[in-house]
């Protein structure tokens, strides 16, 4: 009982912290187009906070920069469980044109975090985040809540 | 007191209640726009394995050209292999892409092709820096200030350019402004040879009066646009651009004309194995020499060697003025004197 109720309010209140850690902006800029009334974010019960202490989901964007390697996962740990997290753009995939040779991007982001989801594209469309995050988010927040049991 | 009743009504409403209970942002703005630029399409079947592609991408990992294993129906396919996690979605693969149907489909801006002209025009106005002498006249003349001096040449902007072809009138020098047809250059090609091969087989058919001429004369005939126009009109069919292709050529032709006088020949054989193309060959059957005009070069090689002077070799010019009439004059070559004298 305790459970299910557990599920519903985590499946429809999703609290949302952005981490960029080391792009060029062009997905931290599509996921603030998710805030515009045009796509309206909060009707769907996702909140964007920006605290990792207060999150469920941790949008990650950007290349994993030199100083982000230790820090990644220092904030993944203040997040508290269950948490997931949902890589947006490219950059934290391969590390996109910024994984030139000779570069210092250290992607992809899963080498440092586990990461459940991710959304391919240079930005993706702000409908694609919004897809991914109420496809993978309250199924995986649930299931991650159960198994901490 | 009013405002809360005002708030009770709103939060009554269907519309509301149906919003609350089913979010969902409207299709039309969560779908993707037109002409937007997807993950490329592959189709295999049509890659030539250049590789440009690779080179245009900006992301390092995002397209692989791989090869498939061969198998008993033949070689395995060679295709670009398109990374999701990598590509940018920039469409510059698709751009690039030389095969026709492309081999990459990204959007739709790769169908569209490039045109030189703001103005549908035939022509594309080209300033011809080897004659031009800079006397800025075209520049200022142009209506459009399409004209410019680029590194301290003279150049047409295109995109400017609206085709008026006022440049061409006011230049002084003949062929530093030039109208070129941009458009079927194979045809223009085609329509070229056709007024070379025309008039060569018109020469050769005068084989008496070649026979027959003396050193230091001419022969000179006269003969009629129209034939050959008709036949160009079939290939483009534009009488203002068949006709100009054919006077510019004809004006500057000069054609070197091998006459052989069958019945005289001694079939020595001695021009069979001095022809660079080897066009030349003996027939045995036939027990002639046949030369294979389609291969000659008219380099004059055989008339040097035949020790008869059964072939003859005479170079013939052309001109064409307003009244559509081509003037030929032919006359023998000289080259064997000049041999003599030295």
């Amino acid at each position: 009982m305790l459970n299910a109720i557990k599920d519903v309010v985590r499946k429809s209140s999703i609290h949302v912290c952005i981490v960029n850690c080391g792009g060029c902006n062009g997905c931290d800029v599509e996921c603030v187009a998710l805030l515009s009334p045009r796509y309206d974010l909060e009707q769907y019960g996702i909140y964007v906070h920006n605290n990792p202490r207060e999150a469920d989901v941790l949008l990650l964007t950007g290349a994993v920069t030199e100083q982000w390697t230790d820090n990644l996962k220092r904030v993944y740990d203040k997040a508290p469980e269950p948490k997931i997290v949902v890589s947006i753009g490219n950059c934290p995939i391969s590390g996109d044109v910024f994984n030139q040779e000779g570069g210092h991007v250290h992607a992809p982001a899963s080498n440092f975090i586990p990461v459940d989801a991710e959304v391919p594209g240079c930005p993706p469309r702000p409908s694609e985040i919004l897809e991914a995050i109420l496809a993978v988010g309250p199924q995986a927040i649930a299931d991650r809540g159960r198994e901490k049991k | 007191m009013s405002s809360l009743i005002w708030y009770i009504y709103d939060f009554a409403r269907k519309a509301w209640t149906d919003a609350f209970t089913n979010a969902k942002t409207s299709p039309e703005i969560a779908d993707k726009p037109e002409r937007f630029r997807n993950f490329p399409k592959v189709n295999k079947e049509y890659c030539i394995g250049c590789g440009a592609c690779t080179i245009s991408c900006p992301s390092p990992n995002a397209i692989k050209i791989v090869r498939e294993k061969d198998n008993e129906d033949g070689e395995g396919l060679t295709y670009p292999v398109i990374t999701h996690g990598a590509c940018i979605r920039c469409g510059f693969c698709a751009e690039v892409c030389p095969t026709e149907p492309k081999t990459l489909e990204c959007g739709e801006n790769h169908l569209i092709h490039p045109e030189f002209n703001i103005i549908p025009s035939k022509r594309q106005y080209i300033i011809d820096d080897y004659l031009c002498i800079k006397c800025k006249k075209c520049m200022k003349k142009c209506p459009v200030d399409a004209i410019s001096i680029v590194n301290d040449k003279l150049h047409v902007d295109q995109l400017k350019c609206i085709s008026c072809g006022e440049c061409i009138d006011v230049c002084p020098v003949n062929g530093a402004m030039k109208g070129v047809f941009v458009e079927n250059l194979q045809d223009q090609k085609d329509i070229i040879l056709l007024t070379v091969d025309y008039l060569e087989s018109y020469i050769n058919s005068k084989e008496e009066d070649l026979r027959s001429l003396e050193k230091d004369r001419l022969l000179q005939y006269e003969i009629p646009l129209s034939e050959i126009l008709t036949k160009a009109i079939k290939l483009i069919p534009d009488e203002e651009i068949a006709s100009e292709i054919i006077t510019n050529a004809v004006n500057r032709l000069k054609i070197r004309i091998i006459d052989w006088n069958k019945s005289e020949c001694k079939k020595c054989q001695l021009c069979i194995p001095d022809c660079p193309t080897k066009c030349i060959s003996f027939d045995e059957k036939e027990d002639t020499i046949v030369r294979d005009v389609n291969k000659c070069l008219r380099c004059s090689i055989c008339y040097q060697t035949c020790p008869f002077s059964v072939i003859k070799y005479f170079i013939a010019k052309f001109s064409l003025e307003d009244d559509n009439l081509i003037n030929i004059t032919v006359k023998a070559s000289n080259l064997n004197e000049e041999i003599l004298m030295e």
